[in-house]
């Protein structure tokens, strides 16, 4: 069944020769209990979209149909609604009040729907079960490891039973071990029928996902399915290079700067050569000491 | 989120940052003090007024030289002349003598008989010496202590004085200084009685703290004065209460045929002094209490300063929020409720605070402030509002942030 379907979104930032487009035209559908990850470099565009589809941002253009109910041109009360029931969010920093308990940061989206407390902290405790962090129930988030606290993330997304769980680098400020015990814990999710969308930059997490997509700037450049425990061959094209560079100069800035038509070209030459002096000059003071 | 939810997020966040929380309280807690206490000095002076009236009975009727008082219709004063009071001529002998001929009615004069009281070892200046008639216990409705007040036959042979329980204790030193004799105006006097303490002595109005008072024959103080006493009011109590009206009408009627029909006196029932009272004290407690809520004004915006501090710094914690699925509503009534909590625990301390300073003014001072019902009901909805108006601004902030900026935010 099709949870959610991207027809021509489009985001963009500034106006005039400032514009800068973070995601372009990008169509996408994603099929209910799917595992997809979203990798690409930096400034790609993938938080950008993951915003879009978590709808915490809105799109420039296109539309986005998420349940068979368009969404794009929500106002903000209507997505915040629909945050609360129907999605889960994962950050990198865990992003948990450190003013709350465990417990009660599991339970914090069920207040927003007007849940009464024993009700709520019922459920967290449940939730929390899962995660496997029944002990640590009233402990507060600075007394937690990395791990932990991002297991309780995990609680806190899955306690409103969401239609999709939104993983922005889940495993970002994590050491090895405490990245598996959280990838492990997304990929039993997912085997129960959770939707899983996940941005990440290490290749060796594709390993999970059922579905790989390549970003490169704000397009989509390939989308490929894979088998769970299977490197996708993109992952391995982009993060397994050769060790030569096919430019056999480098450069340097100064010669790009040359390649871009310029307007003022006095002015930047100007500064070109100044900060080229500069450059030079603490190069051979390092020399020296030396 | 429900209400006692938003309280207990106010209240620990509160809890987190106690002494920022404190100091802004602080702010409203001044402002409630000051103009609770204000007000209750006023109420406190009003209900000493409506005491002595009571006591002294509604019957009784003051007739004062001069209109400092305006009046349309039956009772009802409209307007209070100051400057009538300064600049009135006084009551003399024949007037007392038209006031006292008037039929059912006792009447005691207040003669001002000016002069130093001196005994052989002390003098005392902060006497009053009232020249009066033998009806004054009556018409003030007051009992001797000791002794016994002159009578009007005796006016003229014997020089006894009444004297109040202030003057006993500070002239003479003693509780009962029956027979001893002191001068006015090298004229002996020998204490004959000692009324007893009045209970109604207002502070603000020490021409009326008869405790500090001596009494001496009319006719004595007609001498003293060189037959020119001043009398600056009497007093006059109808023989039947019913006849109030009256006695007013017939004093009024008397005196004014005296002064070819002008009437530049006052004749004034208890009711009338206590509007007056009421008038003067209510304008002054307002004046008064007016420029204590402007501190109250300058605690609201504390709290308005902290809150957009707080604002600021929880910009993180609105982003989580908001992210979770928190509306920009939900947000809104999270800081405005903080804002109102914040000022409203402020006024229930400045209340207790309140509390506290009038005990304090009443075991230290004259007065008696009285704290009603209304004002601490009034004071907490007041300090409530504060929190609201002056939190309105930060929570809209807070509620307008974008969610993923705020969730960047470090």
């Amino acid at each position: 069944m099709q949870l959610l379907e991207l027809t021509e979104v489009s985001k963009l930032y500034g106006f005039g020769d400032a514009t800068t487009v973070a995601v372009d035209s990008v169509t996408l559908t994603v099929e209910k209990g799917e595992f997809i990850a979203i990798m690409g470099p930096s400034g790609s565009g993938k938080s950008t979209l993951m915003n879009i589809i978590g709808l915490l941002d809105k799109p420039t253009h296109g539309d986005y149909q998420f349940n068979g109910r368009n969404v794009a041109r929500l106002r903000p009360n209507r997505r915040a609604k629909i945050r609360r029931d129907r999605l889960g969010f994962i950050f990198q920093s865990f992003n948990l009040l450190h003013r709350l308990n465990v417990l009660e940061n599991v339970a914090l989206p069920l207040s927003y729907k007007g849940m009464l407390q024993a009700r709520r902290l019922t459920k967290a405790g449940d939730v929390l079960e899962q995660v496997g962090l029944a002990d640590r129930e009233f402990f507060m988030p600075k007394q937690l490891s990395g791990g932990q606290a991002q297991r309780v993330a995990i609680a806190r997304a899955l306690v409103n039973n969401p239609e999709i769980i939104i993983a922005d680098e889940p495993t970002g400020n994590l050491d090895s071990a405490a990245s598996r015990v959280v990838m492990e814990l997304l990929s039993d999710l997912h085997k129960m029928g959770h939707t899983i969308l996940m941005v990440t930059h290490n290749p060796e997490l594709t390993r999970y996902a059922g579905r790989v997509l390549f970003m490169h700037d704000g397009e989509i450049i390939a989308d490929e399915k894979t088998q769970v425990g299977e490197v996708p061959e993109l992952a391995r094209r982009f993060y397994y290079m050769p060790k030569q560079t096919q430019e056999d100069d480098l450069a340097g800035v100064s010669a790009l700067m040359d390649a871009i038509p310029q307007k003022e070209e006095e002015k930047s030459k100007k500064k070109a050569s100044k900060t080229k002096n500069m450059k030079y000059k603490r190069k051979s003071k390092k020399k020296k000491e030396a | 989120m429900l209400l006692g939810g938003y309280i207990k997020l106010a209240r620990a966040s509160m809890r987190s940052s106690r002494w920022r929380s404190l100091l802004t309280m602080l702010g409203i807690i001044i402002g409630i003090v000051s103009v609770v206490t204000t007000v209750s000095i006023g109420e406190g002076v009003k209900q000493q007024i409506v005491n002595q009236i009571s006591q002294r009975g509604e019957d009784l009727i003051t007739v004062l030289p001069g209109r400092p008082l305006e009046r349309t219709g039956a009772s009802y004063l409209n307007s209070f002349n100051p400057v009538s009071s300064q600049t009135a001529i006084v009551f003399g002998d024949a007037d007392y003598r038209l006031v006292a001929s008037v039929p059912g009615a006792s009447v005691a004069p207040f003669g001002h008989v000016a002069g130093e009281v001196k005994t052989r070892e002390s003098s005392y200046d902060k006497a009053q010496v009232i020249a009066t008639s033998a009806d004054l216990p009556d018409v003030l409705n007051q009992e001797l202590e000791f002794g016994s007040f002159f009578s009007d036959s005796d006016t003229s042979s014997a020089n006894g004085a009444i004297i109040g329980r202030t003057v006993a204790e500070q002239l003479f030193g003693q509780n009962v200084p029956l027979g001893q004799d002191f001068t006015i105006r090298d004229t002996r006097f020998i204490v004959r009685g000692i009324f007893e303490e009045f209970s109604d002595t207002s502070p603000l109005l020490p021409m009326n703290n008869y405790d500090n008072a001596i009494f001496i024959p009319y006719t004595l103080g007609q001498e003293l004065m060189g037959g020119n006493l001043q009398v600056y009011q009497m007093l006059v109590k109808p023989s039947v209460p019913e006849d109030t009206a009256d006695v007013i009408a017939s004093i009024e009627a008397t005196l004014k045929k005296s002064r070819g029909n002008q009437q530049d006196f006052s004749v004034l029932r208890q009711s009338d002094n206590l509007s007056l009272a009421e008038d003067v004290l209510d304008l002054l407690t307002s004046l008064i209490a007016g420029v204590a809520a402007i501190s109250l004004l300058v605690g609201g915006i504390g709290i308005m300063n902290i809150m957009l501090v707080s604002v600021t710094e929880r910009t993180q914690e609105i982003g989580i929020r908001k992210a979770v699925g928190a509306t920009n509503r939900q947000i809104l009534y999270q800081f405005m409720t903080e804002a109102a909590v914040l000022s409203l625990a402020g006024g229930v301390f400045g209340i207790l605070f309140s509390l506290l300073t009038n005990f304090l003014l009443r075991i230290t001072t004259d007065l008696q402030p009285v704290i009603t019902l209304d004002v601490i009901l009034i004071a907490s909805g007041v300090s409530f509002a504060v929190g609201i108006i002056f939190g309105v601004a930060p929570a809209a902030i807070a509620a307008r942030k974008d969610p993923i900026e705020s969730l960047r935010y470090e």
